[in-house]
């Protein structure tokens, strides 16, 4: 059984389709990336997983149970930690008081805890360390995603969802930022990734999938999809393909 | 001097008042992003929940304070769930519309009820006051000021030592954000409007028995409290309290030195002078939304 499974999901903001019946599991222990340009609805997946976004029609089976009607704050509970993109850290709060929050979805821990386990959070984050009680707003990107992926690992989440974590960042703080993604692999953590950052998405994943308008075009391992035409493709727009068809 | 000094005692006394309505306001807007046009019948429903109390019940003065502070707990919620709550998915302007058809409701209904004649409440504590030289200390505002101390230095130690306190300053910063982490965003809200009608309410009990008790406190308040804000930073709570203050000790010597009559005017004069020299307040806007 996989530990997420996605139906036949459709997503729609208005007149527009954002996802067109996506179908797509991630097992226990995975790292999956999603791939695609701009558009294809990678973040729309994520956010119909969190509970963000309604889907239209299709459903999502989590652990063997569907998650229909569900809000952001139920899916969390169930252990589905979502990091969007933009990084969205709180800028009125402190690195490590957006750190602390992070455990919200989790019932009955001490706040003296959860502030041990947030100050543990910088081992794996030596990087903002000397930041922990700077306030969101100053941190610089790479910071700031450093944060919001930790905020994320304090819900002790079964499944990690990490939009885009490259996006803007200087290619040395990308990196970092994969290197704590294999980091968080080897302690077991299922991860589903979108980027577009395609080399980096895949040297870390399992599997990948790439979606293309809203679409799933082509799924494989790693050195499969980097291989392969349509993924090439799908990254130029998708139009060499479009027009090799026509 | 005793004058000077006289005077900004009676300032800063009812500048807590306007205090703490702009602290009720400050906090909705920055819960909600929008500014609640009820808030200052928090103060006059509060008044009148005192005078059923205390005058009409004749219950003793401090069982009828914690009733009607218990009161406004419960109009805090029922305001959320009726006034907010329907209309939290929509834009600001369902929600400002909503906020001033209930001010409408409640100070209407409390004319139906209590008639236009305005009630009068006793002071709180039972001795006037005292004098130290020859400024004389009232011993209202010596209580309106030593609560509104208490109950900021108690806001800043919730909002700054207590996880709740960071919760809701998370959902009032990124709801999107704060539901994602399993923050109960509605049960924030909720909290907010519960918290903020209290300290309406309690400054509008507070200054019941140096202004009387009628249909109109609130809505004298509320725009006092308003010019508050504005002056102090607006989503600004610092601002608000010093907003307040200055707003308090600014009518006060207006009315004593140039004119009583246009007592009301002075606040409204600063509020003009600032949203044309300084339109972002004393304090500005120093936390950048997005960074």
């Amino acid at each position: 059984m996989p530990l997420i499974e996605l139906k036949n999901v459709s997503v729609r903001y208005g007149e527009i389709e954002a996802l067109r019946g996506v179908s797509l599991s991630v097992e226990a222990g995975e790292v999956v990336t999603l791939l695609g340009g701009n558009g294809a609805g990678k973040s729309t997946t994520l956010r119909a997983i969190s509970g963000l976004t309604k889907p239209a029609s299709g459903e999502i089976i989590f652990e063997g149970k569907s998650m229909t009607g569900l809000g952001p704050e139920e899916i969390v509970r169930l252990g589905i930690a979502h990091v969007p993109e933009g990084r969205r850290v709180f800028p009125g709060l402190t690195a490590h008081e957006n750190i602390m929050l992070g455990a919200s979805n989790r019932s009955g821990v001490s706040k003296d805890q959860i502030d041990q386990e947030a100050d543990a959070m910088f081992d794996l984050f030596s990087d903002i360390r000397p930041f922990q009680h700077v306030l969101g707003w100053t941190l610089s990107g790479g910071q700031q995603q450093m944060v919001a992926v930790a905020r994320g690992l304090m819900a002790k989440p079964k499944l990690l969802l990490l939009d885009e974590p490259s996006l803007g960042l200087a290619p040395v703080i990308v990196s970092k930022v994969f290197e704590i993604i294999k980091e968080i692999r080897r302690r077991g953590t299922t991860v589903l990734l979108v980027e577009q950052n395609a080399r980096m998405g895949l040297s870390v994943a399992d599997r990948g999938y790439v979606l293309e308008t809203g679409r799933l075009v082509v799924t494989g391992k790693p050195d499969e999809l980097w291989n392969n035409e349509d993924v090439r493709a799908a990254y130029l727009g998708g139009h060499a393909r479009t027009a090799a068809k026509a | 001097m005793d004058m000077v000094f006289q005077l900004l005692f009676q300032g800063i006394g009812i500048g807590s008042v306007y205090a703490l309505v702009a602290l009720g306001f400050v906090l909705i807007f920055r819960a909600t992003n929008v500014v609640n046009f009820a808030q200052g019948e928090f103060s006059m429903v509060a008044a009148f929940l005192m005078v059923i109390f205390s005058v009409d019940l004749e219950w003793p003065y401090w069982i009828s304070f914690l009733l009607s502070l218990g009161g406004m707990a419960i109009y805090g919620a029922l305001f959320n769930l009726g006034v907010y709550f329907p209309l939290r998915h929509r834009t600001y302007l369902p929600v400002i519309i909503s906020t001033i058809g209930a001010s409408i409701l409640v100070s209407n209904s409390t004319l139906a009820l209590y008639g236009p004649q305005p009630q009068v409440l006793q002071p709180l504590l039972d001795f006037p006051g005292f004098n130290i030289g020859t400024v004389y200390l009232d011993a209202q505002y010596l209580l309106i000021i030593g609560l509104t101390v208490v109950l900021v230095a108690f806001q800043y130690w919730f909002f700054e030592h207590t996880l709740l306190g960071k919760k809701l300053q998370a959902t009032s910063q990124d709801k999107e954000m704060a539901s994602l982490l399993g923050i109960p965003v509605a049960t924030m809200i909720m909290l907010t409007f519960v918290y903020s009608a209290m300290i309406g309410g309690l400054a509008g009990i507070l200054v019941a028995p140096i202004l009387f008790v009628s249909i109109h406190m609130g809505g004298t308040i509320a725009l006092k409290a308003f010019a508050a804000t504005i002056i102090g930073g607006f989503g600004d709570v610092a601002g608000a309290i010093i907003g307040g203050l200055a707003l308090g000790v600014i009518e006060t010597f207006g009315a004593a030195y140039v004119s009583v009559p246009y007592k009301d005017g002075f606040a409204f004069l600063v509020l003009v002078a600032f949203l044309v020299f300084r339109p972002q307040g004393i304090f500005g806007e120093r936390v950048a939304e997005k960074a």
